[in-house]
Order: C-alpha cells, then structure tokens, then sequence
C-alpha cells in the first residue's frame, strides 16, 4: 500500500514520544514535585485509562454507552472489599477488573441485541439501576461506604506508579487493538455492522469482546482509585455523573484515536481541578458547551481541531 | 389491603398517567418527525419547574395558572434551540449518535446553569390546595392532582385538534408516517421540524412546571421522569400519539401498584428496569405485541 | 453439474405486504444464474434472505443439502455464500484497502498466511480495477468505483456463491461490459454467480439460465432463449413497453 511508509515513520515519532514521555513520568517522584501535583497527575492517569476504555467500544466501535461507571464501581468495591478482607493489593485490583469484565458480559448480552442509540439509553437505565441496587446492599455499606483497613501499606509513590502502569496498559492494549484484525473488525461494526456481517464479521461477539475488554481496564483503574482514596461510597463510583465525565473525556479529546482519549483526559483532569475549588458546577456546563461545539463544528474533537489547525500554520490547505 | 385502597391506588394511576401522557408527548412529536431522541428532554423539564416556581414567587396568582403560561415561553425556546443547535445535525430515519450527544451536552448545560443559578438545596412550592383532598365515597384524592390532571388533559386536546385541523398539524402527521413520502409531497421539512421542536419543548416545560407543584425538585430534576417519558413512548410505539396515551397509563399503573410489592428502597429503580426491559422486550410497543399475537394465531 | 443450492417455498412479508412468495429454484455449481423482474418484484429481498441479512417469513433453502434458512449473514458467509448490495454499502470511514481486508480476514473461510495477505488483497484490487484506489477513503469514491469495491469485497471472503445485486445499475456501457467480463471470469474459475439484474441486454448476455420474478413470485425460468420466447413473461409485460424495448435490442451487436 502507497500510504505504509509514511504512516511507519509517523508511527516511529509516536513511539518515541511515547517512550520519552514514559520515562518522564517514570521520574516525576525523585524530581522533588509537590504532593498535589503528583496527586494531580494521578487522577489524570485513571481518567486517561477509563477514557482509553469507552474509546474502545464508543469511538472505535461506535457503541455509546452511558454506564461505564458501573464498571469503575464494580473494580472499585471488589479490589476494596478484597483489600479489606487481607488480600494484596496486587491481586486484589485485578479482580476488580475481571468482575467488571464479568459485569460487562451480564450487561452486554441483552443489551447488544440493540442498535447504537437504543442501545446508549439502555445502559443509562442499567446504570442507574446498579446504582440504585448497590446503594441498597449490605455488602457495599449502603449509602455511606465503604473504608478501606489497610490504605496506608503503600506510599504515594506506589500509587502513583500503579496509576501510571494501568495507564500504560490502556495505552497499550489500545493501540494493539486500534493495529489488529480484531480492531479493524470494530471500525467496520461502527461504519456498517449489517454491511460487517455480510462479510463474515459477527458483530454481537465483538461486540461483547470489546466491551469486555473496556470494562475490565475501566474496573482495574476504579480498583487503583479505591486503594488510593481509601474510602468509596456506590453514590460516587456508581453514580451517573461517573458514567457522564467518563463519556464526555473521549469524546471531547477526539474518538476513535489514540491521542484524543488522553488530550481530553488531561484536560479535564486539569480544568476540574482549577475548577471544582471555586466553581463546583462549572466543569459540567463547560464541557456540556464543549460537547455542543464539537457535535456541532468539529466532530475529531480537541485531536481533530489540533490536527486541523498544525494543518492550516503549516501552510497546506484546509 | 382492602377494596378502597385498591381503588385509590388505581385512582392515582389514572391521576398519574395524564401528567405522564402530557410530558411524554413532548418527546413523541420531536421523535415522530425528527427521529431523534431528546436527551435534552430532563434539562427542560427542570427549567419548567423552575419557571413555575419563579412565577410563584413573583406573581400573586395560583402557581397552577401560572403553571400553564410555560408552554409558550417554551414553545419559544424550543424554537430558539432549533434554530440555534439542532438543525444543524443532519436528520436521518433513525436517531443518529451525533444528535443523542448533543442534546446531552445540552442536559448537562442545562443543569448546571441550573445549580449556577438557583443552587442545589430541595424546593418546593406550597400553595393553598397543596393540602386539600376531595372526597367522593372512600375515595381521596388530592385536589391538586385533579387540577394538575385536568390541564394535562386540556392541554392534549389542544394538541388533537391543532394536528387535525391545521396545515402545521397535517405535516406532522405525514413526515411521522413516511418521512420520505411527505418530503416527496413538498412539505416544508425544515419548517415543520422548527414547530415540532417547539411544539415538543412546549409539552416538556408544562410537564415540568405541572409537576413541580406536585413534587420538590433540585436541578437534576427530570432524569428519571426522562427515562419514563422514555418507557412510555416506546411502549407506545415511538411515534403513535394516542398509543403514548396507552404507553402511560400503563406505566402509571405498574408504578403505583408496585408499592405492594416492591421494597420501598428499589422504588426508584422501577422505572430504569422498566426502560431496559421494555427495550429488550417490546421494542415494537405495544402495537408490535398484538401484531405478534395475531400473527400467532 | 452438481446441485449447489436449492430454495423452497420462500417466503417473506412486510407488514401486510407479501414481498417474496413461495419461491422456489435450483442452482448447480459454476453457472450465472440471472434474476430478473421489474422494480418491487422482491428480487433483493430474497437475496438477502438467502444471505442472511433477512428472516424468512417460511421456506427453505439449503446448500450443498444443508439447511441454511434463518442462520445469520456472518455464518453464511463462512458456509461460502456472499452477497454485495444494490446500493453500496462502504465502510465509508475506512480506506479502499481495508475495506477488502476486513472481508479478507473475517470471511473465515481462508485466511492467507500473515505475510501473503497484502499481495492477495493486491491481487483483488487488481482484479476488479481498484488497483491505485488501496490506500483511498471508501467514502470518497465515485458510484463505478463503489460497485466494484463491493465485488471486491465480497470475493475477499472466497465465496463459492456470489450473490451480485445490480452490479451493474447506474453504470455506463463500457463499464457494465468490464464487469460482466469480470462475472464471467469468475465464473470460469469456478464461482457460481446468483445475478439481480434491471438491463435485460446483460442478463441476456451473461446468464446461463435466468429466472423472471413478478410480485414475489416465480414467472419463468430458462436459458435466455427460452425466456425470451416466454409467452407469459411477454403477456406479463405487454404493459411494460420500455422493459421489453429493451430486451428487443438484444440482437444489436455490443
Ligand atoms: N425493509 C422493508 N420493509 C418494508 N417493505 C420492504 C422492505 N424491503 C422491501 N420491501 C418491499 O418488498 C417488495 C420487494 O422489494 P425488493 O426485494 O427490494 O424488490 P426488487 O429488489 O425486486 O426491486 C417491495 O414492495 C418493497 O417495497
Ligand atoms: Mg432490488
């Protein structure tokens, strides 16, 4: 194909980029940075990988799903309750991820009998029927929470580098799957998935496979965010607004990259945090603003209009 | 639990499922000629409430009455957001992904100008008929449902007679049926989606105000009645106007009557349950079922 | 020739319209077997039974003796049996290249080895006349282009019945005359070609034996010959001057 060699040597930069900021972050707790902007990046680590995740199923495959915070909740409750029934952190936050990839499945096999939007307002009332069920459950403390026991076994440090690796991990699972057949198969479910099935494609299987494989990267980052805060309440992991900010990073950043996803993540990360001090409600206006202007102008997102604008000062055309 | 309360329970049902009908119809008329879903649908139910609730306090008439001046003032606005936002969104027969994400994005702007401007805390407005019942035998019904009732019906048979009797309402009716056929017959598409729209935001603003005299709401008021609005036009059949009729009464009465034998904890959680199973279940409505029965047979 | 597929009594419904009724044909292996009707005579919609896309209201249809009805498109198209659409349907997000490549991969019948599969998609760009087009957006191409990025597609998952819906509609003659060409071709390798056509000097042409279906049921079939002297398919059509005009200038050399 005429267009690899170009695209190869796009991919090397990536690379390096990738590799370079890696190392960077790898550094940046002997570098002697303040506790709160370590804190900072953190949080901007389990949304980069939450967002890598709903990228996989609603930019990549096209399936907008309003209840991922179910899966960060369920992630969050098994790798807390885990963690406070003795078990290692290092076991328990995968299991997060795994009983969130289960969670998915239950989820996925009635409610991918449905096409795009139908099936985006399903999980808006799966999502807020999880909340409700676990708000009512013993087992997750009902409506005041839960307290993690053993917080305090890791460092900062540690929890930040737990945050970088399942950010790492999205990342890279993310571009396996954007490189694979297995990724090439959900651009087609998310162009035209009779057009798919027509060529041997079998849409519901892949798309219980992505949506798996999101929840269980979504599940691992709730796990990692409930060791950290040491306490979780269904209100808050479970909650729709949970869901809504985890939609609106990828979607803002740009769908269907790599890049977009983490953009919009950072951002987000950043404007909440200069934002919820002063203004508590502000964020959600403005990225409800955001989401209008980019449904409306520019449908890449922040990545796209960046793209456009390298575009236009390079001097090409539109 | 005996014959009366059965009876009242019923009585509520039926109170119920007339504000339910007015409030889904808004979303109906939107789906019916635009094929899209009004994720936007909570947001303006709040500002109706908020509108009537500002009324109240600023004019020395019954927020009932005041109530109703919302379908107006949100015909407008409704048409100022199709005008602004909306038509911009290429139309297609079925709900597309891009318009469900942007009358989202118009939810979450929505809501937050809400808290922006009246704060999170509980209200509520009191007038005199808060508190009275009416009795007839061993009935009792609260008056202000009865009153609540009665405009959300007045405010249907307007709806029927203007899409009986009017050129706007001839439109309506065809591009709902077969949006290519009417488009082929030369109705003024752009048109009678800007009126739709408006006719939509209308039903969901008086739904809101109406409502806000029954319960206490918050900015995130509406999310659930959305979701309802939701169930009932499914069940109705996604863009059958009297089988919203249907689709709410139904509805009503599973909520009701489900306080026999649901925890009151997971009271809520009906109405989510409800969407997804009606979803999975009856994606054809309730016309779709019988069709299947008669098929059957 | 063996039978390769057989169809039974199949039926469809919309609503209250009954769009295929009681069909019922025979295809052997390595033949163009022609489908021809006017617009509405459900042609398509009993390809996409057959496909897969579409349930049967009733009936059967078997391949190589195995029943086939009701299974869903990706498992037929594993079986062999692919079909391109009368409109195209692109993945319009997606280039040229990959678009085959999706059928190359999950056609799931014969996936070449890992370093191979560039070359075959190479070779069926090349052979439907994409070559150049590979690294091009699907939704930037024009309508000739498009019907061919179907054929290509379909042939990436190795079909052993080619399902073709008016391949060659909208295009002009020179064209139509290159995929006919290419039907043949296939064909000639081995193919079997079910054939949905509107021009009746094609079908002429290029079908081995063809069908006539009207309101969703079967008027005739039988070489070209046969059709052509058919009494009841001209009866049918003595109303249509225009669709016979048509056929009548099947003598007129190419
Ligand atoms: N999805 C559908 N819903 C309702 N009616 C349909 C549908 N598809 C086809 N039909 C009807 O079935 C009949 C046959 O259509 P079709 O198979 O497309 O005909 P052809 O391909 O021969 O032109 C037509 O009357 C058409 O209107
Ligand atoms: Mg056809």
């Amino acid at each position: 194909m005429s267009a690899a060699p170009a695209s190869r040597a796009t991919s090397r930069t990536a690379y390096a980029v990738a590799a370079l900021a890696l190392l960077a972050f790898l550094a940046v707790p002997w570098v002697g940075i303040s506790n709160n902007a370590i804190r900072l990046l953190l949080t901007t680590f389990l949304w980069v990988t939450t967002s890598l995740a709903w990228n996989l199923l609603g930019g990549v495959t096209g399936q907008v799903s309003f209840g991922f915070a179910v899966f960060y909740g369920l992630g969050a409750y098994t790798a807390g309750l885990s963690i406070n029934g003795g078990i290692t952190p290092y076991a328990a936050i995968p299991a997060g991820g795994a009983v969130a990839a289960f969670g998915s499945l239950l989820i996925g096999l009635p409610t991918f009998r449905l096409r795009g939007p139908y099936f985006a307002i399903a999980t808006i009332g799966v999502n807020e029927a999880v909340r409700i069920v676990m708000s009512n459950l013993d087992i997750t403390g009902g409506a005041s929470g839960v307290r993690l026991l053993q917080a305090g076994r890791f460092s900062q440090a540690e929890h930040y580098y737990a945050a970088l690796g399942v950010a790492s991990l999205a990342f890279l699972v993310s571009w396996r799957v954007m490189h694979s057949p297995f990724g090439l198969a959900l651009r087609a479910i998310r162009e035209d998935q009779d057009a798919a099935a027509d060529v041997g494609v079998h849409p519901f299987r892949l798309k219980l496979a992505v949506h798996a494989l999101a929840a269980c990267l979504t599940g691992v980052a709730g796990g990692v965010f409930a060791h950290y805060t040491a306490y979780i309440h269904p209100d808050g992991v479970f909650s729709f607004s949970t869901s809504t900010s985890i939609l609106l990073m990828p979607v803002i950043g740009g769908l269907g990259t790599l890049s977009g996803p983490v953009i919009g993540a950072a951002v987000y990360s950043i404007v909440q945090e200069e934002m919820v001090v002063h203004f508590p409600q502000f964020h959600l206006l403005l990225y409800g603003a955001l989401l209008i202007l980019i449904m409306l102008f520019e449908p890449g997102g922040l990545a796209g209009l960046w793209r456009r604008l390298a575009r236009r000062l390079r001097g090409g055309g539109p | 639990m005996g014959l009366d309360d059965l009876l009242n329970l019923f009585v509520a049902a039926i109170l119920l499922a007339g504000i339910y009908t007015a409030m889904s119809i808004g979303m109906t008329v939107i789906y019916g000629v635009m094929k899209m879903v009004n994720l936007a649908h909570a947001g303006f139910m709040m500002l109706g409430a908020y509108f009537a609730l500002e009324m109240s306090q600023r004019l020395p008439i019954d927020p009932l009455i005041t109530s109703v001046l919302a379908a107006p003032v949100f015909f407008l606005l409704g048409i100022a957001t199709h005008r602004g936002m909306v038509r911009f969104v290429p139309v297609a027969d079925e709900p597309t992904l891009p318009s469900l994400l942007l009358l989202f994005g118009l939810w979450l702007v929505l809501q937050n100008f809400g808290y922006a401007v009246w704060g999170a805390d509980d209200r509520s407005i009191f007038t005199p008929l808060t508190m009275a019942t009416f009795r007839f035998g061993g009935i009792v019904v609260p008056v202000i449902r009865l009153i609540v009732f009665g405009i959300a019906l007045l405010s249907l048979v307007a709806l029927h007679l203007s899409l009986q009797h009017t050129w706007f309402g001839r439109s309506v009716r065809a591009l709902t049926q077969n949006r290519e056929a009417g488009q082929l017959a030369g109705i003024d598409t752009g048109r009678t989606a800007m009126l739709a729209f408006g006719l939509g935001i209308a039903f969901t603003g008086l739904a809101g105000a109406l409502l806000a005299n029954l319960y206490s709401f918050t900015p995130d008021f509406g999310g659930s009645f959305m979701l309802r609005s939701f169930v009932i036009t499914v069940l109705g059949g996604l863009e059958s106007f009297s089988g919203v009729a249907i689709g709410a009464v139904i509805v009503a009465l599973i909520e009701t009557f489900s306080i026999l034998v649901v925890p009151a904890n997971y009271q809520h959680a009906i109405s989510f349950i409800l969407l997804v199973v009606v979803l999975l279940v009856l994606p054809g409505g309730i016309e779709g079922l019988l069709q299947r029965w008669r098929r059957l047979r | 020739m063996t039978e390769l597929l057989s169809v039974k009594g199949l039926t469809r419904h919309f609503g209250g319209i009954a769009a295929v009724v009681n069909l019922q044909f025979r295809v052997k292996e390595r033949e163009i077997f022609g489908i021809i009707g006017p617009n509405g005579a459900g042609k398509t919609t009993a390809f996409s039974m057959i496909a897969g896309s579409l349930l049967p209201t009733a009936g059967s249809i078997r391949f190589r003796g195995r029943e086939i009805a009701g299974w869903p498109s990706q498992r037929v198209v594993h079986l062999g049996i692919c079909r391109t659409h009368q409109v195209p349907r692109p993945f319009t997000g997606m280039t040229v290249y990959e678009n085959v490549e999706v059928g190359m991969r999950f056609g799931g019948r014969r996936t070449p080895p890992r370093g191979e599969v560039a070359d075959e998609i190479e070779r069926i760009l090349e052979f439907t006349g994409l070559s150049g087009w590979g690294a091009s957006s699907a939704g930037s191409l024009p309508t000739g282009n498009r019907k061919r990025l179907e054929l290509a597609r379909a042939l990436a998952t190795d079909p052993v019945v080619l399902l073709c819906d008016e391949i060659c509609g909208g295009l002009n003659p020179t064209e139509t005359a290159d995929i006919l060409s290419l039907l043949r071709r296939l064909r000639d390798s081995g193919i079997t070609i079910l054939y949905i056509e509107h021009d009746m000097r094609a079908v002429m042409r290029t079908c081995d034996r063809i069908m006539v279906l009207n309101y969703g049921q079967k008027l005739a079939e039988g070489t070209p010959e046969e059709i052509q002297d058919d009494e009841g398919v001209i009866e049918a059509y003595l109303g249509r001057r225009s669709w016979m005009g048509r056929a009548e200038q099947l003598e007129e050399p190419p």
